[in-house]
């Protein structure tokens, strides 16, 4: 019956509560958005108004900023440098976590309770506090302002989210499949890369894109493990170091825009994942 | 002063007529049930009264009072829901309770009426128990205390019995029924089963694909069904039937059916003649058409006709069987245990013209019932 | 005999383990981390630049220190008033559109918007509205636009003083974090029967009523989730502190401070604020399920 509540007699009046409580939202969520966007396209006119009211769309927009960014070879070069983290942490984490979550959905691990909540407990760590020891030890291991450092910081963080999205992806298959597959003959490695590997494939991209994501903005870990002066810098630092005492609001808001836009763009793509990822543990 | 007045009543899913014009008139006291397939709109109505969906046309008065704008919380209904909607976090007396503490009542005049529902429904020693602590049949119970106990002007029950085994369903037909005798109030009762609506109600309205099929007592639904729908869906097993026209052979009225002719009784037929040529469908019932060999004395009425037992199912008095007429037309009926019958034989049966019912093919309306 | 009884159940034992070895890198890159984290920092802790551990200067340092103190209580108070404004910001969202209607599938992805926003780029976007020079807000408050009222006169340094910077900062966490608590209160209420409302509402259950009676009761599961998760991001929180609060420091900020500002001279002061801030989070969850408890007796004493 639930698909009929939508015809539940209301009183206009609550109606009405109701879409304005609905618009106020949608505008509190996309404003935002909107001044992001607004301040990346302002003129200089329109940032420093001389007490005049900053315009709400830029009295002449322009796409200054932008072309300035795109032709400055340092932004390409920290861009590049926070691509090849992002995509070393989705392969190392995907080759740690993905056999993991495969174990963890498919087999009686025992203390499998304990192990999900320690995987959960990883996650609810400070990554402030943990960030100290990391570095510390990454120096000691010359890792200190080297790709790899971060990369494995970051796998650290990733992990998690790989092993229960995976473990979801894995859950979602029957298990007959693999009683079937198992009767006609074929070992636990034919199983898993011929059989589950390939249906569980969707699900195993959310995990990776989710992944991608969480070390394309990743700043804590960054910061810490990137000397500021050094020659590997990412993108969250290039925004970083740009907010001084008066930054240009306009640069701020198009290196944002640069930053935020993947994010944006995949987590609609991931929506349920990402759900599932961020809420996980919330069920007890 | 609580009887339930349907005018026109209409429902629309964005285009599509969930309830069309529908009229339904039930008496204060009356036990009536709403009968039909799933998805023929029965449970819309049901909940168009409650004040749980929307009326989309048509009026609603329900002890003289138009309803339609009156929102559920103060239309004087109670409703008991197939999933009996428990509150899963209040015990058992809470549960019952509750419309009435939201209502303001005084704690005092609160037991009283807890003390009056609690044997009539016997749930005493479980008023503190959480649902999940009492079986299927004491929650069932318990949806129905709580909604007697509001003293509604009309009790909605929605498939409440639905979710109980064969037996506990049967003891709470008879509770359901004596409940209703001792508190006299409206019922209005929803259920697909058309056993349950038989036993139970005073009145039955059969729907069909959003409109009244037929409103009449249980014994009038099953002697003198109005439409097809009404011949098939109530009654268990439902009716044969069989396509033929009305012709005089002879000087006599008779049915040239597909399965040979047949007989019709002396005090339809005067009646008949006008609709001699007229093609039509017989619907007979399984309980009408009967083993030759077990009737003695013949009646004028009767015809004979042989057909083939493919199967037997027995029900231990009797058996229901499944037979194919010789043009290969199947028919169901129901034979004595006792009787000489086995699979395979051929068999020959009678079929009393006074049972047969006409229905227009065209309209599918009894051609004889108004 | 006896041995070979011995050895047939280990050996199933074995056969049902050894499946189990593509868990191994994981278990291994995990434990070791969580080894190298717990044990540095505590040897960091309890050590310092000197060399001297086992030593408790380093905790004696940080609790001299007024700036500690001062974090600290920042800390408290950003987790006791922003947890319970997340939750009940989600709370108002997720009453919103707990129901079906017409696009609200589309609605709910407007909604989880902000968590898609990465937190640096939102802390950045308040940094350049909140501006205490020509920034957004201030105009918005000086009455400059038609559709706002004129508040204030003079143009607010929000990030100029302590209580506004951490507004601020809160501001921005609550609105790009209120999906999640949103999200898991969404779950709470749409795992109810609807058939419950429909029941509440012929017993004569106004909207108020219902939230009261029905809705609340049936999601403290979903509630105590949203606090216990949420009030440890609190704690645990970084970013919009630190790009908008600058020098006023909560906990995660005087880690970062202390680290990264001296020249490693308080690497270890660092620790150990850091191994205050998880001892915090442990015993506020701590503190939190005993409250949690003693709640849920409550409650089935009533029942």
């Amino acid at each position: 019956m639930g698909k009929l509540d939508r015809f539940t007699p209301t009183s206009p009046l609550k109606r009405l509560v109701w879409t304005i409580g609905i618009v106020a939202t949608a505008f509190m969520v996309m404003a935002p958005v909107y001044l992001l966007v607004k301040y990346s396209i302002s003129d200089m006119e329109s940032i420093n108004t001389g007490g005049l009211p900053v315009p709400l769309w830029p009295y002449h927009p322009t796409f200054a900023v932008f072309s300035y960014l795109f032709t400055d070879p340092e932004f390409w070069q920290v861009v590049l440098n926070s691509l090849w983290i992002a995509i070393g942490t989705v392969l190392l984490s995907s080759l740690l976590g993905v056999p993991a979550a495969y174990v963890l959905a498919r087999y009686k691990v025992p203390f499998r309770r304990a192990i999900l909540i320690g995987i959960i407990s990883v996650r609810l760590f400070p990554d402030i506090s943990s960030v100290i020891p990391i570095s510390v030890f990454f120096i000691s291991l010359n890792l200190y302002s080297s790709f790899s450092g971060v990369i494995l910081a970051h796998t650290l963080l990733a992990l998690p989210y790989v092993i229960f999205i995976g473990m979801s992806a894995f859950e979602g298959i029957p298990r007959d499949i693999e009683e079937q597959a198992m009767t006609m003959g074929a070992n636990q490695f034919q199983i898993f890369f011929r059989i589950l590997l390939p249906i569980a494939i969707p699900g195993l991209a959310a995990a990776a894109i989710y992944t991608f994501l969480l070390s394309w903005d990743e700043f804590i870990f960054a910061h810490f493990l990137l000397d500021p002066g050094g020659k590997i810098q990412t993108l969250t630092l290039y925004l970083r170091s740009r907010i001084t005492f008066q930054p240009p609001q306009n640069l701020l808001a198009a290196i944002s825009v640069c930053l935020s836009l993947p994010v944006i763009i995949f987590s609609f793509a991931v929506q349920k994942y990402m759900i599932s990822g961020m809420t996980a543990g919330s069920v007890k | 002063m609580s009887e339930l007045i349907i005018k026109n009543i209409q429902k629309f899913y964005g285009d599509h007529k969930v309830i069309d014009k529908l009229d339904l008139q039930i008496n204060s006291g009356e036990f009536v049930t709403l009968l039909g397939p799933s998805g023929c709109g029965k449970t819309t109505l049901l909940r168009m009264i409650a004040g749980l969906e929307t009326i989309d046309g048509g009026e609603l008065y329900i002890g003289g009072r138009k309803a339609n704008n009156i929102p559920a919380q103060k239309r004087r209904i109670a409703m008991v829901f197939q999933s009996y909607a428990l509150f899963p976090h209040m015990s058992v007396k809470n549960n019952i309770v509750f419309g009435l503490r939201i209502k303001g009542m005084e704690l005092h005049d609160m037991f009283t009426r807890l003390d009056w529902v609690l044997p009539l429904l016997g749930l005493e020693g479980l008023e503190n128990r959480l649902p999940r602590e009492i079986s299927g049949g004491q929650r069932q119970r318990v949806a129905l205390a709580r909604a007697l106990v509001l003293d509604p002007d009309v009790l909605l029950l929605d498939e409440p019995l639905s979710n109980l085994d064969t037996a506990l369903r049967e003891m709470a037909m008879e509770e359901l029924k004596r409940v209703h005798r001792q508190v006299g109030k409206t019922i209005i009762y929803v259920t697909h089963n058309q056993a349950e609506a038989m036993t139970m109600s005073e009145r039955i309205a059969v729907m069909n694909a959003g409109h009244l099929e037929q409103y009449d007592t249980p014994g009038a639904l099953y002697r003198h069904p109005r439409t097809m729908f009404s011949a098939e869906f109530i009654g268990s097993p439902s009716a044969n039937f069989i396509p033929g026209t009305i012709e005089i052979k002879n000087g006599e009225l008779v049915l040239n059916s597909e399965i040979g002719l047949l007989e019709i009784d002396e005090t339809r037929k005067d009646y008949l003649r006008n609709f001699s040529g007229r093609s039509v469908v017989a619907g007979i019932r399984p309980q009408d058409i009967i083993l030759s060999s077990t009737r003695t004395h013949r009646r004028a009425s009767d015809s004979h006709v042989t057909l083939g037992v493919e199967l037997i199912e027995n029900h231990g008095d009797r058996s229901f069987v499944l037979g194919r007429f010789e043009n290969g037309l199947p028919v169901r009926f129901m034979a004595a245990n006792d009787s000489d019958y086995r699979t395979d034989a051929r068999v020959e049966v009678l079929i009393d013209g006074r049972c047969i019912h006409l229905f227009d093919p065209e309209t599918r309306q009894n051609i004889l019932e108004k | 005999m006896k041995s070979g009884q011995e050895q047939f159940p280990s050996a199933a034992r074995l056969k049902s383990i050894l499946p189990l070895w593509p868990l191994l890198p994981a278990a291994f890159y995990l434990i070791t981390f969580l080894f190298v984290v717990l044990s540095y920092l505590l040897y960091l802790s309890f050590s310092t630049a000197s060399g001297a551990f086992p030593t408790l200067a380093t905790a004696g340092n940080v609790f001299a220190m007024n700036e500690f103190r001062q974090a600290f209580v920042s800390t408290l108070l950003f987790v006791i008033v922003g947890t319970p404004l997340e939750l009940v910001a989600g709370l108002a969202l997720a009453m919103l559109i707990y129901k079906p209607f017409f696009l609200r599938s589309i609605v709910r992805t407007l909604f989880i918007i902000p968590l898609a926003v990465p937190g640096l780029v939102t802390a950045t976007l308040l940094f350049i509205i909140f501006d205490s020079n020509g920034g957004f807000m201030n105009h918005i408050l000086m009455g400059k636009y038609w559709f706002f009222p004129h508040v204030i006169r003079h143009a607010v340094d929000w990030r100029g003083a302590q209580w506004s910077a951490l507004s601020v900062a809160m501001i921005g966490k609550i609105w790009r974090d209120v999906p999640i608590s949103m999200l898991i209160l969404l779950g709470g209420i749409n795992a109810i029967d609807p058939e419950l409302f429909d029941a509440a509402k012929t017993m004569g259950a106004g909207l108020r009523q219902r939230f009261r009676y029905v809705i609340l009761p049936l999601i403290i599961p979903a509630i105590s989730s949203v606090l216990l998760l949420r009030s440890i991001e609190m704690w645990k929180e970084f970013i919009f502190p630190y790009i908008l609060a600058g020098r006023y420091h909560l906990l995660g900020t005087l880690i970062e401070f202390l680290y990264m500002e001296w020249g490693g001279k308080y690497e270890h002061e660092a620790a150990f604020v850091a191994l205050v801030l998880v001892g915090c989070i442990v015993v506020s969850v701590a503190v939190f399920m005993f409250l949690v408890d003693i709640v849920r007796r409550m409650v089935s004493d009533v029942r």
